[in-house]
């Protein structure tokens, strides 16, 4: 790991001021810089940072620590509904937090499930959104992939078992964060505050930024801005959710494929709204908007289910080496459909 | 033999406990103890005892190579290639010299050397730096420039053997290779990147296949895993002028002290290897390795310590791994069963290393007249294979063992109940018997029979290794005037609990608990202990730490005999007493009868003896006894025809070693080798980019290890085997363990879908190309 | 209630703080508590807390296997819950209390945990156990009663090449019970 300074900030401002870049920015910057890093990137619990810096794909000058900032991990319901996470709060405060256990069922279960107890006791939701991708081909040094600033993803001819089936071009990265997959599907927002403390908001689904519109980035977080809230819309009883994740393995893994489902069922049962997104199957959250259209407006039978896991996959591209997820995704959009109705 | 004096005969216990023990006559030499009573006879052999260094593991007291650290030590860290295949024009040092805080460089490869020259795999060392601090070593590393011309290089085992393929070796540059375990046989033809075949047959195989009423043939593969030891490969060298010491995380003491003696040209007596805490080594850190060249020759350099220790990255592309295989398997069987004829080829690949066959299961296994197998090494430029928890034969199980349990669907006749047929052996018989009760086998239904997506199925699977003795093996016992007492041997723990077993069999002798035997081992200042690799280090070191103690004890009843006015023939050493066999008040504390001794202390050094009933082979140091290790094993799996997740939800372990010494380490171990077996057969695969050769998951992470939540419910059972062979009777289990639970697996996952899986892993991908849910190509 | 804190975070930022100090890339002085004891010391920033730990503070019970967060061998409490050492900066524990396997135990008396893992053989070549302890004992805290599933849970973080889960879940249940 190479030399960085350290700085801890008590203020938002402060924190923002000093983020001089975002890590993305860094990580086309300097591929191999060796102590050229001058630049500041902010840390929150620091996982997927450490691993960067562990790997020299990030070289800063600076590290600035968010974890000083009073408020910022704070869970709190809204007026009218609705709850508002700050960005600090752990993976595993988040996993047990009766709120979500109790309104958000399917978020505190992909929580649950994300990394370890160990790193869950230390990452951050913000942290999780703003992790890059777990592409073996961005994560070495030796491949100047287009996510780094080089001209070609190695991915796409090449060790792809683990990558997108849907617009896999350019770039074939999986968004790695499982809690986005729910939280596209719910709806939630993210608060993003600049350094002269104002404050934007946006659906995270359009946070997110698509490979063919940028591929040397994941979200559209800009440079001395910091992700600061995450804001759950309120959850009526009429509305039903699930989360299903599958791993090769149970213990510690990245999913093969996650399925969020969320559907407003009718007071005769039938579906107002559906929203499915899939994730570990694009660059970012993918919702499945056929799938969603087979099931909005109709009683859910049995027959609805499985059409709407088949047609989960319409439009899919998959690579030489993925397209197992393909009958991966559909039983799980169908188990995810029923476990929400359930 | 008896009638020259040297030897006397006696009766031992024979033939499995749980089936009923009779008595066999051997020829015992003189000076070794009488036999062994069976384990229901004994106070601490057979016992469920606590691992003695169980406190230490615990507090983390343990001192592990990695935590060595000697005044002065320096941080050498190795320069590797980033090339697969590239030949050295020039390496320029000088700038890394130049380094603050830099004390020694050293070049690995070089460009005036043809024989060294020539880099091969991605991670092969270059050059090597030892300097202050880490970083120091880290930034200096990166300021040797080297001039690189890359060279055609292939990474992938089916182009490898294509005529057209780059070549990885000359016929000069072919290193010796043990991947399988054994040196890989010498002056085979080397066509393109294939060299062999090592052959083997016996009978008319034509004939056999002629016979046949029923004929079997498959191809089945394996892939490279790696060790992935937990404590990585490490190594302080301390180079004085007075002699070279070395703490290493090592497999045997004794094997690098003479390799470390040899390649610096100083005698053994200046040359002492140590390790205490040894983070697991599978086979991997059996020998000195280059790191350990580098770092004795750092240390000689700098005239200081040098610590190397491997980094993960490291670990994974360059200590070793388990090589891949492709086998095509024929068997011809008669309508009854009985075998006609096995035909095996193999093609392996140890990346640029030798030794990546499949064994000799299919040889030795079942009966059959007639056999022949051809096998094949095939370079590819990828880091060198070495033996990994039974080699060899785990590749080899993974075939074998399948294409039995298709035969004897083809034949209608229950896998169990043919194996009942052609396998000769009375131990795996009862072990079937054991296994096959505690499964459940009686409710196993026809394959795919599960009505519902998740599909259950049971499947069974047998294992072979050779009981490996160590020749060369010594242990020292010493008892103090104050009635404690020392074993030493240079044996070292690499997690199996060798040391706990020593103070039982050493308890056992002197009437005492295990918790009053002092263990000091792994060091070579003790009688050379043997390797902790193939399975033997219990059948070579426990015998002479028995026969040791024994002697020492007659010393002790020569003085006890005197106080208590009674022959020493008529004294013997219980619950902490010496006295007279049949008058046991007439008798002493074991210290008081220390305490009479002239001297502070006396000790016997005893060393491993043949097998009483002869070995069936010598090699050198080594031997192979004549009965061999088996062990059966039984797989429940649940497959989810939807997800393609194969859950392995109960293994049934029926082993055997001997005579077991410690019940409960020994089910660790069995846990153990089932574990590693299920990884490999469901998660673990080193993957090579083939467009730059390199690893793309040299870590923890995306190479896949079974953890805590992948364990099934492991159900072991060790058979008590008696064959009258030594001072102890005890043999190995580490390996047998671990070859038969991949095949158990994949037999249940076709009994539960009906359909085989043939190459490892088997990943949601295979499972849903098996039954035809994407196209095979795609996983 | 969500405005409000809107506005707080709003204010903060408004307030534009004075310009960050930053520490280093040299060593800076560090305060914390590691098994109790107060201790001060040089790091540099980038120096990892499992890095102090079997460095300077001379405590090499925690062990660094993967070094990436993916094994957990190097588990230790941070004031109280585990947290991965390769995968936490010395620098961010500043004022915190630590927790590692030779701070276990209550002076010569094990914690049931760690005599329950020689009892049940828990261990084989033992390097990843310091790590596994530290999980099991941690999960006790919380959960003095859990179920295999639960112990399976709390270590789904760990490796263990020789194989030791079986013996891991046996022995947390049963110190469980003691």
């Amino acid at each position: 790991m190479n030399s960085f300074a350290w700085a801890s900030a008590r203020t938002i401002a402060e924190a923002a001021t000093a983020a001089t870049t975002t890590v993305s920015d860094a990580m086309v910057a300097s591929p191999d810089a060796i102590d050229g890093g001058t630049k500041s990137v902010v840390k929150a619990g620091g996982i997927d940072l450490l691993d960067l810096l562990k790997e020299n794909l990030l070289t800063p000058g600076t590290v600035v620590s968010l974890k000083e900032v009073p408020g910022l991990d704070a869970v709190a319901e809204e007026q009218g509904g609705g709850l508002r996470i700050g960005s600090m709060a752990t993976l595993a405060n988040l996993a047990g937090h009766p709120v979500l256990r109790r309104f958000y069922p399917a978020l505190a279960d992909a929580i649950q499930g994300s990394a370890s107890p160990q790193l869950r006791n230390v990452a951050t939701l913000g942290g999780n959104l703003l992790q890059r991708p777990r592409c073996w081909y961005l994560r070495a040094t030796e491949f100047h992939c287009l996510r780094k600033g080089g001209g070609h993803c190695f991915a796409i001819s090449g060790e792809n078992q683990y990558h997108a089936i849907f617009n896999n071009r350019p770039c074939a990265i999986v968004h790695p964060s499982t809690a986005a997959t729910v939280l596209v599907a719910l709806g939630a927002s993210v608060e993003l505050t600049n350094a002269e403390g104002s404050v934007r908001r946006l659906l995270l689904e359009d946070f997110f930024v698509a490979a063919d519109t940028d591929v040397q980035r994941e979200n559209d977080l800009s440079a001395q801005e910091i992700l600061t809230a995450v804001l759950l819309p309120p959850v009526p009883a009429s509305l039903h959710m699930a989360h299903l994740r599958q791993g090769e393995k149970e213990s510690f893994d990245w999913p093969l494929a996650d399925v969020a489902v969320v559907l407003e069922l009718d007071r005769d049962g039938s579906c107002k709204r559906a929203s499915i997104v899939l994730g570990a199957a694009a660059p970012v959250p993918y919702r499945a908007t056929a799938a969603e259209a087979v099931l909005a407006g109709k009683r859910i039978d049995e027959s609805a289910v499985r059409e709407a896991g088949h047609a989960a996959l319409a439009g899919a591209t998959p690579l030489d080496k993925n397209a197992y997820k393909l009958p991966l995704f559909e039983a799980l959009v169908r188990r995810a459909v029923l476990k929400a109705l359930a | 033999m008896a009638a020259d004096g040297t030897t006397r005969t006696e009766k031992f216990p024979f033939g499995i406990a749980s089936v009923g023990l009779g008595e066999v006559d051997r020829q015992v030499p003189i000076d070794e103890p009488p036999p062994l009573a069976p384990n229901a006879e004994l106070a601490v052999i057979g016992k469920p005892i606590p691992r003695q260094n169980g406190r230490a593991k615990v507090t983390g007291a343990t001192r592990f190579t990695v935590d060595v650290t000697l005044p002065g030590m320096l941080y050498g860290k190795i320069l590797r290639s980033p090339l697969p295949h590239a030949e050295i024009r020039a390496i320029d040092v000088s700038a890394a010299a130049r380094h603050p805080g830099v004390c020694a460089v050293l070049p690995v490869a070089r460009s005036d050397d043809p024989s060294a020259s020539v880099v091969r795999y991605i991670g092969a060392p270059v050059a090597a730096i030892a300097a202050v601090t880490m970083a120091a070593a880290e930034e200096a590393l990166r300021l040797i420039r080297v001039d690189y011309n890359l060279l055609p290089f292939v990474v992938d085992v089916d182009k490898a053997r294509e005529s057209t393929a780059p070549l990885v070796h000359d016929s000069g540059s072919v290193p010796p290779g043990h991947a399988s375990g054994f040196p890989a046989p010498t002056g085979l033809p080397l066509n393109g990147n294939v060299r062999g075949p090592a052959v083997a047959s016996r009978g008319d195989v034509a004939q056999g296949f002629a016979q046949a009423g029923v004929v079997v043939e498959g191809e089945y593969r394996t892939q490279v895993q790696t060790h992935c030891c937990m404590e990585p490969h490490a190594i302080v060298a301390d180079w004085r002028p007075d002699g070279l010491t070395v703490y290493m995380s090592t497999q045997f003491t004794a094997g690098v002290r003479h390799e470390l003696a040899a390649e610096f040209g100083l005698p053994l007596s200046r040359v002492r290897v140590v390790v205490d805490g040894m983070g697991g080594g599978f086979g991997s850190k059996s020998m000195l390795s280059k790191y350990g060249r580098v770092a004795v020759a750092l240390s000689r350099q700098a005239q200081a310590p040098v610590r190397i220790a491997l980094d993960r990255e490291e670990e994974q592309m360059d200590s070793g791994n388990r090589p891949g295989t492709w086998q095509r398997l024929r068997i011809g069987a008669r309508r009854d069963g009985s075998l006609t004829a096995i035909s095996l080829v193999g093609y392996g690949t140890a990346g640029v290393g030798l030794g990546a066959g499949v064994g000799n299961i299919a040889q030795a296994l079942y009966a059959c007249p007639n056999f022949e197998t051809a096998q094949f090494d095939v370079f590819t430029n990828a880091g060198p294979g070495c033996a990994m928890r039974g080699p060899g034969n785990t590749p080899g199980a993974w075939g074998l063992e399948q294409a039995i349990d298709e035969l004897a669907l083809r034949l209608s006749i229950d896998p169990v109940v043919l194996r009942d047929r052609i396998d000769p052996s009375p131990v795996r018989r009862e072990e079937r018997r054991i296994g096959a009760d505690r499964i459940g086998w009686q409710h196993r239904h026809a394959p795919g029979a599960d009505p519902g997506p998740i599909k259950r199925g049971l499947g069974v699977a047998q294992s072979l290794w050779g009981a490996n003795v160590q020749i060369n093996s010594a242990c020292e016992v010493r008892v103090m005037r104050d009635g404690s007492v020392e074993v030493l041997s240079g044996v070292q723990d690499i997690g199996t609990g060798i040391g706990t077993v020593l103070a039982q069999v050493v308890a056992e002798v002197f009437g005492l608990r295990p918790e009053d035997i002092a263990i000091r081992i792994g060091d070579t200042d003790f009688p050379a202990g043997p390797p902790s690799y193939g399975s033997r280090t219990t059948a070579s070191i426990t015998p002479p730490a028995r026969t040791a103690a024994w002697r020492v004890l007659q010393e002790l009843y020569r003085e006890a005999a005197l106080a208590l006015n009674a022959a020493t023939g008529d004294l013997t050493a219980s619950a902490g007493r010496i006295f007279v066999r049949d008058e046991p008040s007439r008798g002493m504390n074991f210290g008081e009868a220390a305490a009479r001794l002239r001297t502070d202390q006396i000790s016997a050094v005893a060393s491993r003896s043949d097998d009483y009933g002869g070995f069936r082979r010598r090699m050198g140091d080594a031997a192979l006894a004549e009965q061999d290790l088996g062990g059966v094993q039984f797989a429940q799996v649940a497959v989810d025809t939807e997800t393609g997740i194969i859950r392995v939800e109960r293994v049934v372990a029926v082993q055997d070693c001997g005579r077991p010494i410690n019940p409960l380490q020994i089910e660790s171990q069995v846990q153990g080798g089932v574990l590693m077996g299920l990884s490999y057969a469901l998660y673990e695969n080193r993957i090579l980019d083939q467009h730059t050769g390199r690893m793309v998951n040299p870590n923890l992470e995306q190479y896949k290890l079974a953890g805590p939540r992948e364990a099934p419910a492991i159900d072991v059972v060790v058979l008590e085997n008696y064959q009258g062979q030594s001072a102890t009777d005890a043999y190995g289990i580490a390996e047998p363990s671990n070859i038969a639970t991949a095949p158990a697996i994949a037999n249940a996952v076709y009994n539960a879908i009906g359909v085989r899986l043939r190459s490892t892993p088997m990943t949601p991908a295979a499972v849903f190309a098996a039954l035809g849910k994407v196209p095979s190509g795609s996983q | 209630m969500v405005d409000a804190v809107s506005a707080f975070i709003g204010q903060q930022a408004a307030a534009e703080g004075s310009s960050l100090t930053a520490l280093g890339p040299g060593a800076v002085p560090i305060s914390l508590k590691v098994n109790g004891v107060a201790q001060t010391l040089q790091v540099e920033p980038r120096m990892t807390l499992a890095e102090a730990l079997r460095g300077p503070l001379g405590l090499t019970g925690t062990k660094v296997a993967c070094d990436r967060g993916a094994c957990s061998a190097c588990t230790v409490w941070l004031d109280g819950t585990t947290v991965c050492s390769c995968m936490t900066l010395a620098v961010e524990v500043a004022g915190r209390s630590v927790t590692t396997i030779e701070g276990l135990a209550n002076g010569s008396q094990l914690h049931p945990v760690q005599a329950a893992f020689i009892e049940h053989d828990a261990l084989q070549c033992g390097f990843c156990t310091p790590g596994m302890v530290m999980s099991c004992a941690a999960l006790l805290e919380r959960s003095p009663d859990p179920t295999a599933e639960e112990v399976q849970r709390a270590i789904s973080g760990h490796i263990c090449r020789c194989g030791t889960y079986p013996h891991v879940v046996a022995a947390t249940l049963a110190a469980a019970k003691a």
